[in-house]
Parts: C-alpha cells; structure tokens; sequence
C-alpha cells in the first residue's frame, strides 16, 4: 500500500491496522523563567500517520510551537518536557540515549523555522549547510555530498542549483531562503517533516509557492508534514486532519473537512466567527465580528477545569471544575457543551462568504463619495523618490528607489479606504505621506481640499490635526518611559489644546471610547498586552478629533481573537466620530471585511482601485487576482484553492523598476505593448492595464485601450 | 496583567475580571530602586565605596598624622610599632595616614574627572548625532584621532607639559576620557532619533526640540549615568597610573599609584605593608565602582523589560 | 571590497592627519615654546630667540605645519639633544622591541580567551562562567604595575624561578636570547589582554547561541559540540577580530607600564624616560609614531575581518 493511498483514506476514516508514525501521549512541557515556571503544555496528546498532513493551529500562547519544539528536542534554556511519551515509529524518544535520539532527528525527521534570514547559517555556503546532515549521519564524501545537495536544490525548485550552491544566505530571496531550508531538512529523506509557521514571513503569493513545494514534496517523498501555524485558512487548504491547541492543551481534533464543516469545541467555533471572512456579506453592511472577549490564560498559574472556560459564552459552572480529556473517536474535542450536530445550520454559523468569480457582483452600496462632496484626502500623482547611498566615504548617491510611482485616489467622508499589497510595493509610504511624515517628491496630498505640501510652520502643525497615524506595533510608537496619561496627552499639549482639566477630561472621553479602564493611566507601556496597546494607540489618534485616521497594518501582529476586538472597536468608532480611514494591509481578507474601497499596490503603482466588493469578487488587474487566489481561506473550496494565477517569478528591485507595466515582468497575460505605462481608466471601479481581466461591472464591454 | 473594569461599552471587549491581586502601580524610579537593591554585587560595591571614601575623608578627624615633615627617626617601620598601625614609609611618614590623604586624591580625582569626561562627552556627542551629517563625521573623525593615542601617552605627554597638581590632574585625565562617552552618546542619539515614538511624536505636529527634552534625553540618561559610573572607576585606574609613573601630584601630597611606585624599592626588603594596602585600595574602590555601575544597568534596563 | 578598501585606507589617512594636528598643537602649547624645553631652563632669552628662529618657530602657524609635515614625510621626527641622537633612530632601536613584547602577550591572550570565553559562553551563569567572570573583573580592576608587582614578589623572591628584571638586549635577536626574562613582562601584559578578550568571546558567543540557525544546526541533529565550535565560534570569531584592532591603543599602554616595571628596553620606556625629563622631541615623536602604527594595527584587523567575513565581503544592497 503505498503511502498516497493510505493518506487519501483517512478522510473516508479508514485507519484501521495503520500505526501512527508519531504519537505524542499526555506530553508535558515546562519552561522555566525568572517569574515563575510555565507549563507550556499540559497533557497533549496527538498522533500523526505516515503520509499525512497534520495541521496544529492556536494562536499565540496555545502551545503549537512548543510542542513542535518538543518533538525536535529544541526546546529554549529553561525548557524541559516533565512528562509524557513521545513515541516516534513506535520507540519513546524520551527513554532512548542522547545519541541515538539525535540521529533520529537528525535523519528520520526534518525541521523548517518560520523566519529563512535568521534559521540559515550567514557564514555557510548553501551547499554547505543543506550536505551537512549527510556528512555528519551518513558519512557521505563531499564531492557526492555536493551532488546531492545540488540535487535536493533542484527538486526544492531553485533555478540554477549548482550556482546557488556557493551562495550564501544573504545573496538569496525570501522564499529561496526559505526553499533552502526545506531542502536542508529533506536532504536525508526523513519520514517526517516539521513545519512551524514556514510562510508567515512571507509575501502572500510566495506563500502559495512554498505551501505547494511542501505539498509536492510530501507525495514525492512519502512523508508525513505537521504544519503549525496560526492561519486557519492555510490549514483549511493544506491539512488532511486539524488539531486545535489552546492554551497548551489540545481541545479539538477531527479531519479538516470535518472541523470547517461542524466544528464542535466553543472555542474553535468562536475562532471561525472572529475571523474577518465569515462576516463578510454579500450586500449591505458586513456583520459585526464575533470577538472573543478577555485574554488566554497565565500558563505559570494552577488552573483547573476547562481552560476556555472564563472567555466561553456556553460556560456553566460544571465547566471550571471538571477536568477534561478529548473525547474518542475520529473527531475528537474536549468541551461539555459542544456545538450540536444538527443538520440544520445553528445561528451562530456564518455565511459561506466566498462566491465564484464568474458571478457579476451586487452593486455596491456604499458607492464613491457623491462629486459634490469634498474628499477628506485626496491625492494626485504622489511620488516619492529615495536616495540610495553608496558605500563610498563620502556616501555619494548610487541611484534612486522608486518608492512610490504617481498614485492618485480620493477617500471620503467615513468611508474606510483600503490600501492592499506585498511588501516592498509602497503602501506604507503612501501612509506616510499622507500623514506628512515626509515630502513628497511630486504630486498633491489635499486634506479638505487645501495641499498639505504648501503648508509650513503653524500652519502645517494644525494640519496634523486633521490626519493621524496609528501603528502596527503600537509598542514601538510609545516612549517606553513615559506613563500612558503622559503618552496620550502628548498630542493635546503639542497642539496646545485646552488646559489641564480640559486635558484630563479628553483623556477620560478617549478611554471610554475605546473601552479601557482609569487604571491604564498610571501604568507603562510594557505592562500591556497587544491588544491593549493597540488600543491606546488608537486612543492617541482620536485624541485631536480627527478626520482620517492612517491605519498601517493596526491589527496585522495580533492574534485572530484580539484583532476581531479591535476591528469592531474601530468600526464602531468610524461610525459614531464620522472617521474616514486609510487602513493599510498586506492582508486581503481584513481589508475586504473593513474597506468599502480597495486600491491595490505593486512596486510603487496603483494598479487597481475601486469598490471593495467588486475589486474582491470581479478583480480587473491580473495581479489582484494573483493575490485574491493566493488568500487561504478556511471554506475548502478545492477548485479556487489550486487553480486561479499563480504568479512566478521574484519582485523586482526598486531601484530598477521594469518600464512601462511593472508587473509585466511576472505577469502571464504580459505582451509587446504592456512596455508602455497602462493608465489607469475606468469609472468607479478603475484598472491599470492593456488587458483587464473582465469589463466594469454594469458597463458595456468595452475594449480598454488608450482611451479612459 | 492590568485589569478592566467590567462597565465598558458593547463592542469593546472586557478584559479579565479582577480577581488577581493587583500589583501596587510603581513610578519607573522606585521601580528601579528596587531592581538596584536586589543585586548583592552592586549593595556592596556601594558599601564598600563609603566605606573607603569614608575611611579617606574622615579618618583623618580622628586619626591625626603629620603628612608634611619627614620624621628620619621612625623609617620603615613594621605595622604595630610606635603607634603606627600599618607602619611607616622611607622617610618616616604614617602609612595609615598616608592611605587615607592619598585615597582622597584618588577619589576626588576620580569623581572629578570622570564627570567632567561624562559631561563634556556627551555633549560632544549628542551634537554629533544629532545633528548629523558632514558634522557629524567632522566631530567624530576628531574622536577617532585622539583615540587612536595611547590614553597613558596622551596622558604623559601632556602630564610632562603643565605643572602637575590636582585640577590639573583632573583636566588631563578628562581630556582623554571624554572620548568614551562621546561614541555612546552619538550612537544613542542616531539610535533614538530614528525611533518609531519620535515619528509618532512627529506626526501629531511635534517638534525636533520636543523630541530631544521629551524622548531622547530621558531614554538616553540611564545609558550615560551607567557609563559615568564606568568613566570614574577608570580615572581612578588612571591617576593610579600616572602617580606610579611619577607624572602625578608632587610629594607630600600623596595617591595610592604614586605610594607603590615609592614602594617599588621596597619589593626585596620585605616592607610589605607599603605594598599591599595602597594596591589593595586601588582595587576594591574599583570594583566598587564597577559593582555600582552594573546594578544600576540592570535597574535602567529592567523597566524597559516587556510584562 | 576594493572601494571598502579605498574607504578604509582614506578614513585611516585623515585619522592620521587629525593626530599630527594634535600633536603639532601640543607643541606650541608648551609654555615657553618648545625653545624652552629643549634648552632648557637655563637658557638665555637670546639662545631662544636664535632657537626660534632657526626652527622657524616665529613663522605663522600654517606655514609652521606645512614645515612640520614635510618634516614627518621625509622621515624627521626631530632631534632629543638629551639623548643626543635623532628621534628616529632612538625610535628605530626600541619599536621592534616594543613589537615583540606587544605580539608575544596578544598571541598568548587569544590562545587563552578563546577557549576560556566559550567555556563561559557554554556555561553562562553557572559556576564555571561566574569563577572566570569575578578573575576577569579583578584582572581588571588591578593596576598593571601592581599585577606585575606581584608577580615579581611570587617568581622572583618566593619562587625564585624567573629573573625579575626583562632581557636588556639591544636587538630583537638579543632579546629574544633570554626568554625567561620575557616570561614575565609578557604575561603581566597578557593577563589583563587575557580577561577583555575572553568577555568579548563570550559576549560574541552568547549573542551568537540565542540565534535561530543555532537552533536548526540542532534540528540537523549535530552534536552540541559541532554546533559550539563550527557554528557559533566561527561566527563569533569574526566581528572579533575588528574588535582585537581596537583594542591596540590600550595594550600599547599597557606595554608602556610593563617596560617601565620591568625596565625592558623599548619605546614605552623611552617615553617615560623622556617624561621624566621633559624630553619632549622625543615625546611627540613616539607620541604620532605609535598612534600611526595604532590606526594601521586598527586598519589591518578591519580589513582582514571584512575579506573573511562573508556577511561583510559580498554586502550589497539587498532588499
């Protein structure tokens, strides 16, 4: 029975007679700090069957990670597994002698880290570090030890692998970096793979190459892969059963069909809700997130009963007390008042958000703001050129970057406007600028109207009134020695606005708005969780009352549970405060749910803008529906998940932009004319392309050639 | 670990209820202050630094010497006799008193000049960083220079210029010293200028003056304080150096360097007690500096320790 | 990594410059005039005048600088007329000696640091690391000429294995005829070489073990001793190199004492004869030869770190 076969009857339930490749029984891991000694896991119990895809999701602080390191041996100093089995081809790791436990995991398993810069060697050529395994465990001479690791290169997809093989790490890509590592972990064959987060620092559509090697890689290999991660679309797409952790227990296990189908345990239920997909409607507004109220656990504490338990809305008394274990079976899970299986849909199942994209979309009905209306921000061929420093000693300038490249939208009164791209396209620059943190090197930025570039001294101070900026790390935006009343009085005392007591009250409004207690006031920045601190940030903007608010990437580092809380929160605000928003995002999925219109961005362009649900569901530009397919999203909608464009190829250098069409370098539809720059034309729903997917919605289809 | 009140509004999610004990909300400077306290080595650095200064300052209220005329009857005598406690050196002075008189050259010495280097350093370097540019690669390059000079040459070569005597002393070693600091403060202030709090500071219309007074001298002073402790515990090395050298303060006036190197003619006659006390001092009044200078790192780092 | 090169050497260059300028300085910062000091007190106004006037001292500053360079560029550091010999050729005899007592005591710090600091490292905060950290904070913390002191006291009077006073020879050759007088001043210089290398090592090694391609070194399953040595150490060693070049400034003074101590005949000793007796010809002279041969030392160890490192060699502007 070769190992394809076996993997593909696990979703009928067949496993009868197939003996798990991994078992982890009642596994324990500690990790002792200076604050006390954190049970990082307490009584997981998982198994893996050869060939498989595991897919272990949580978020952070659930315990994936930690039990990945403990199955590799590679817990941090002051870690430890206490307890537990971890039975690997049926011999407990845990029993057996340093040395041979280290060849096992050096050979029979193989480990790829979640950020490629930092998990390779800088110092080591390539091939090098991928031959080093079969040197050390298989005693392989170097010259074939080259060889083979030339030859692993090419079946991880890395062009020119006997030229790549002298490189070191730095001279490679992202995703090149991180294909290395998959073929460091491969080159011994092992039977089974680790991956912790392989794509998270990855651009989305690099994502979709990597998760596909791995794929690939597993049928060609016959191995087994547990994926860890925290995005539930990726597992949706990639997994053949799921494991759900919190707070270092498992809480729901079943087949990845199953789990989206019905999921049983609250707290999977809840993380399905919250995520930003299942509230998406078709027409009219979108629903409001199901945020998942409260914080996960301190680990260090004793706890008992069901750990879910102070955050679920089905918690009875019963639930704290009771101690809990999963439940037999192929769908497993460990709840008292699991969701029922009844056929019916229950209310608090979400609407299926995806449709084909062939459908002609609704008519949006939060439309561009009426002519007549003054947009808050408007700009117009913005450009912004960075210099390029040489090394030379006097730093001459060695060319310029082409940060931003003639970008032209409008955003209006409350409307949310939805910047989207991959890293490196400008987006965050386009913030910037917007906020006047820095110059333009062409183009208007109009707030209300009047340009902000001929603005200057007290002038251009009021205008910060107008436009602030919230953060991604909001940590990072607060001076770590000063107390949050001193941090959120900071704009009212530049801006000179009122007196103390004003002061003080405005800070007492802003605390209500955003929902934090008096308490906050008195603490320090590091005394906050994520969320928390996103929180205040927000507060900071609001505090001079105004009207756009530029978010860069405000949820993007927090987990799925606290980012439903702060979407709501800033939804709820926009519409009370009447608050337009830029909010800027790599990630389409946030973005469809928050804007009413999307602009997407590559290497400094605008290549596509209009209304979100029509840019989402009827994407003009190739590239954008590049990105849309590339999105994991957690309804297994095999045919969307493997077909769609897939983009090839690497981003190119910023200094060196291709002319005309800048994406015609990767694009499949590129010919002879995209050489010329496509303007950007059409009506509400615009596109910068020779040949747009699809026509205007509502439009006749017309030939989109030079004429608007 | 902070605690919501559960009244807030729909929408904004409540966090856990209050049912752990809430820690009693610190300022950054006790919170420190404690951090300092916990730390063994840096309690008693700082204990035996008042002991010896101390001994020095005060010892000599109680415990009279005559440190100026040469006494030829009571030569090299050994700890005990005539009332001498540590003895006496090759020309009859007090050794115990010489100790205490020379310690008070050391310290304030010392202390002097390693605020002063402290002070002039950064300066020097705050300018540089942050005003950047040709200025700064101008101000630094002059940084590198002297640098580039051995410290005890520079020392000496200028030692050999002027007519040495404590201010003096106190000059040159800071000449040397200031170089320190000036590095760690230009690099602190190119560091917190391109901090993302100063951008937010920016963009809510804040000035850079602003960003200097409110962001980068408070964050910047904990590394400088720690660094003058550092400055101080090497200026004492310095004057050591110089005195053993002969390039320090004339006799009578007396320094610990200035004592062993006297006392270099002794190595073969056993006159121990001139050897040992003074090397002795030098090193425990280092150490102490040293101990006070890594407990107050960890109390200026710790606040900055996330939860 | 030829325009490194050409950026390095040019950094180097006006680092030079600046010293000469320094020490130009001095000079006519001496009270009386540099007349004074080298005829001394009991020179009459006339002779100082003549004095001046010869050496150009009443020219203006430019020119005297522009005299005073070209003066350095062939090779006239000036003449001590209390040695009665050109500063160079005092110089020329005792650098070379100098040198050997700089390289003996470094080669033997970095044998010694090296496994001492990943002892430390591979043992952070247990006792092996604790014991060596307090010996190099004493080390520290103890004057050089007090170090060597007891040295002097321990291998010459209570063991009386080792000569207390170093090889009086005139050349290297002479110099290096005697080791066991060598033996002391090396070490006493090494010792404190000894604790400030061995805290970088550990410092680099520590920073370097926390790093994620340690952990997937691990996950290859090496042993712990390949992932210390042909992982971490490498990667450590590198940036300490640069380091060991900045570090020259510091030993030189250190070298200064232990001649002094042992009465070892090299160029710190000379400068701190020529203190003494304010032979300040000689004082400037030795003052820029040896800060000339500090920024070279300083030069040399960048550039060697930049070819073997190869985070530094093929750096270009990578997104």
């Amino acid at each position: 029975m070769s190992e394809s076969t076996v993997r593909r009857s696990f979703a009928a339930g067949d496993t009868a007679g197939v003996s798990p490749l991994l078992e982890l029984r009642d596994l324990d891991t500690d990790i002792a700090l200076r604050r006390g000694t954190v049970h990082a896991l307490d009584g997981v119990s998982l198994e893996v069957l050869p060939g498989e895809t595991l897919g272990v999701v949580g978020e952070s602080g659930s315990g994936k990670t930690m039990t990945a390191l403990s199955i590799m041996g590679l817990l941090p100093p002051g870690g430890r597994v206490s307890g537990g089995q971890i039975l690997f081809e049926g011999r407990d790791l845990r029993s057996m002698p340093a040395d041979e436990v280290r060849r096992i995991r050096g050979v029979r398993m193989g480990m790829v880290f979640q950020d490629p810069l930092t998990s390779l060697n800088p110092t080591m050529r390539i091939g090098v570090q991928v031959a080093e395994p079969l040197r050390v465990h298989e005693k392989v001479g170097r010259a074939e030890a080259r060889e083979r690791a030339i030859d692993i290169l090419r079946r991880v997809g890395m062009p020119r692998p006997e030229q790549i093989v002298d490189n070191y790490p730095h001279e490679l890509s992202g995703g090149m970096r991180q294909r290395v590592a998959i073929a460091m972990a491969l080159v011994c064959s092992p039977r089974l793979l680790i991956a912790d987060e392989p794509t998270t620092a990855l651009d989305v559509t690099t994502q979709r190459q990597i998760l596909e090697l791995i794929d690939d890689l597993r049928e060609e290999f016959g191995m087994a892969v547990i994926l860890v991660t925290h995005d539930l679309g990726v597992i949706a797409g990639r997994a053949d059963r799921v494991a759900v952790m919190y707070a270092g227990r498992v809480v729901e296990t079943a087949a990845t069909g199953t789990l989206f189908r019905s999921p049983r345990h609250r707290y999977t239920e809840a993380l399905m809700e919250a995520l930003p997909e299942s509230a998406i409607r078709e027409t009219g507004e979108h629903a409001q997130l199901y945020s998942i109220p409260g914080l996960p656990p301190d680990l260090s504490r004793p706890l008992t009963g069901c750990r879910f338990a102070p955050r679920c809305r089905h918690v009875t008394d019963e639930c704290r007390t009771t101690e809990l274990t999963l439940s037999a079976g192929e769908h497993q899970h460990a709840c008292l008042h699991p969701v029922p299986t009844a056929p019916a849909a229950p209310a608090t199942r979400p609407a299926p958000a995806r449709i084909e994209p062939a459908l002609p979309p609704a008519v949006p009905t939060t439309g561009p703001a009426e002519p007549a209306i003054t947009p808050v921000l408007s700009v117009r061929a913005l450009v912004k050129n960075y210099a390029a420093h040489g090394r030379g000693l006097l730093r001459r300038t060695a060319g310029e970057v082409s940060a931003v490249a003639g970008v032209s939208f409008d955003v209006g009164p409350g409307e949310t406007f939805g910047l989207v791209g991959e890293s490196g396209c400008g987006k965050s620059t386009v913030g910037r600028l917007a906020v006047g943190l820095e110059r333009p090197t062409a183009g208007q930025i109009m707030l209300d109207g009047t340009d902000i570039a001929g603005l200057a001294g007290r002038e251009r101070r009021r205008m910060h009134r107008q436009v602030q900026l919230m953060f991604q790390d909001s940590y990072a935006a607060m001076n770590p020695r000063m107390r949050v009343d001193a941090i959120l009085a900071e704009p009212l005392e530049i801006q000179k606005v009122g007196d103390g007591a004003a002061r003080r009250a405005r800070i007492a409004t802003l605390l209500d708005q955003v929902g934090l207690s008096r308490r906050v006031l008195e603490r320090y920045p590091h005394e906050f969780s994520g969320g928390q601190l996103q929180r205040i940030g927000l507060a900071r903007s609001l505090a001079l009352q105004p009207r756009l608010i530029v978010g860069d990437e405000p949820v993007s580092a927090l987990d799925v549970s606290i980012q439903a809380q702060v979407l709501n929160l800033m939804r709820d605000l926009q519409r009370e405060l009447g608050l337009a928003y830029v909010f800027i995002s790599h990630d389409l999925s946030v973005v469809d749910y928050m804007a009413d219109r999307i602009g997407v961005m590559y290497l400094g362009k605008l290549v596509e803008v209009g209304p979100a649900r029509d840019v989402v569901r009827a994407a003009r530009h190739p590239y954008t529906q590049a990105l849309i397919d590339a999105v994991p999203s957690i309804t297994p909608n095999a045919a969307t998940a493997r077909g769609g464009i897939t983009i090839q190829g690497e981003l190119p250098s910023a200094l060196n932009p291709p002319t005309g069409c800048r994406f015609r370098t990767r694009c499949p539809l590129a010919q002879e004319i995209c050489e010329t720059e496509p303007p950007l034309a059409g009506d509400t729903h615009q596109v910068a392309c020779h040949f747009p997917l699809r026509p205007e919605s509502g439009k006749a289809p017309t030939r989109v050639g030079a004429a608007a | 670990m902070s605690t919501l009140s559960p009244t807030v509004r729909p929408g904004a999610a409540p966090d856990q209820p209050a049912d752990e004990a809430e820690a009693p909300v610190r300022g950054l400077w006790r919170q420190g202050l404690a951090v300092f306290c916990e730390n063994r080595l840096a309690l008693v650095g700082l204990g035996l630094f008042v002991l010896l200064a101390g001994i020095c300052f005060l010892g000599p209220l109680f415990y009279h010497t005559d440190q100026v005329h040469t006494d030829l009857t009571a030569v090299h005598l050994a700890p005990g006799q005539q009332g001498h406690p540590l003895g006496t050196d090759g020309v009859g002075y007090d050794q115990l008193g010489r100790l205490m008189l020379g310690g008070q050259t050391s310290i304030i010495v010392g202390l002097a000049a390693g605020i002063l280097a402290t002070a002039v350093g950064t300066l020097w370097g705050a300018v540089a960083g942050f005003v950047g540019g040709w200025v700064d690669a101008a101000m630094m390059r002059v940084v590198d220079a002297m640098m580039s000079i051995p410290s005890l040459f520079l020392f000496m070569l200028l030692a050999a210029i002027v007519t040495p005597s404590v201010p003096m002393l106190i000059l040159i070693i800071g000449a040397f010293a200031w170089l320190g600091p000036a590095r760690l403060v230009r690099g602190e202030a190119l560091t917190l200028r391109s901090r993302e709090y100063v951008q937010a500071m920016r963009a809510m219309g804040g000035t850079g003056g602003r960003a200097v007074r409110r962001h980068i001298v408070p964050n910047a002073i904990g590394t400088v304080t720690v660094n003058a402790t550092f400055q101080v515990a090497d200026a004492i090395l310095y004057v050591a150096y110089l005195s053993f050298l002969g390039l320090g303060v004339p006799p009578p006036a007396a320094n610990w360097g200035g004592m062993l190197s006297d006392g270099l003619a002794d190595t073969y006659s056993g006159h121990w007690w001139l050897l040992y006390p003074p090397g002795i001092a030098i090193i425990l009044i280092v150490l102490a500096f040293n101990f006070i200078g890594d407990g107050l790192r960890d109390a200026f780092e710790v606040r900055l320790r996330r939860r | 990594m030829v325009r490194y090169l050409i950026t390095r050497l040019g950094q180097a260059l006006v680092v030079v410059v600046i010293v000469t300028v320094i020490a130009f300085l001095i000079l006519h910062l001496l009270p009386g005039g540099a007349a004074r000091a080298t005829l001394g007190k009991e020179a009459t106004l006339e002779q100082l005048a003549a004095f001046n006037h010869e050496m150009g001292y009443d020219r203006p500053w430019i020119q005297q600088y522009g005299m005073y360079v070209q003066r350095l560029l062939h090779g006239d550091l000036g003449y001590s007329y209390q040695l009665n010999q050109t500063v160079v050729e005092a110089i020329s005899q005792r650098l070379p000696k100098t040198m050997v007592l700089s390289l003996l005591s470094t080669l033997l710090a970095i044998v010694l640091a090296i496994p001492l600091g990943v002892i430390q490292a591979v043992r952070r905060n247990r006792w092996p690391d604790y014991a060596i950290t307090s010996l190099s904070l004493l080390a520290y913390a103890t004057p050089i000429f007090f170090m060597g002191l007891m040295m002097i006291i321990l291998f010459s009077q209570v063991w009386p294995i080792l000569p207390p006073e170093a090889p009086q020879g005139f050349t290297v050759a002479e110099v290096l005829a005697d080791p066991a007088g060598l033996v002391l001043p090396t070490v006493t210089l090494a010792i404190v070489t000894i604790a400030v290398y061995s805290r970088y090592v550990r410092s680099a090694m520590v920073d370097n073990l926390n790093e994620n391609y340690v952990r997937t070194a691990r996950s290859k399953g090496l042993s712990e001793r390949r992932v210390v040595l042909r992982h971490t150490l490498r990667n450590g060693l590198f940036p300490i190199i640069a380091l060991l070049g900045m570090y020259l400034p510091a030993l030189f003074s250190g070298a200064l004492v232990v001649e002094s101590l042992f009465n070892f005949p090299g160029m710190g000793q000379l400068f701190w004869q020529a203190a003494l007796k304010r032979d300040f010809p000689i004082l400037l002279g030795v003052t820029v030869i040896i800060s000339i041969a500090t920024v070279l030392g300083a030069l040399v160890a960048d550039l060697l770190y930049a070819a073997v490192d190869p985070r530094v060699r093929l750096r270009r502007s990578t997104t």
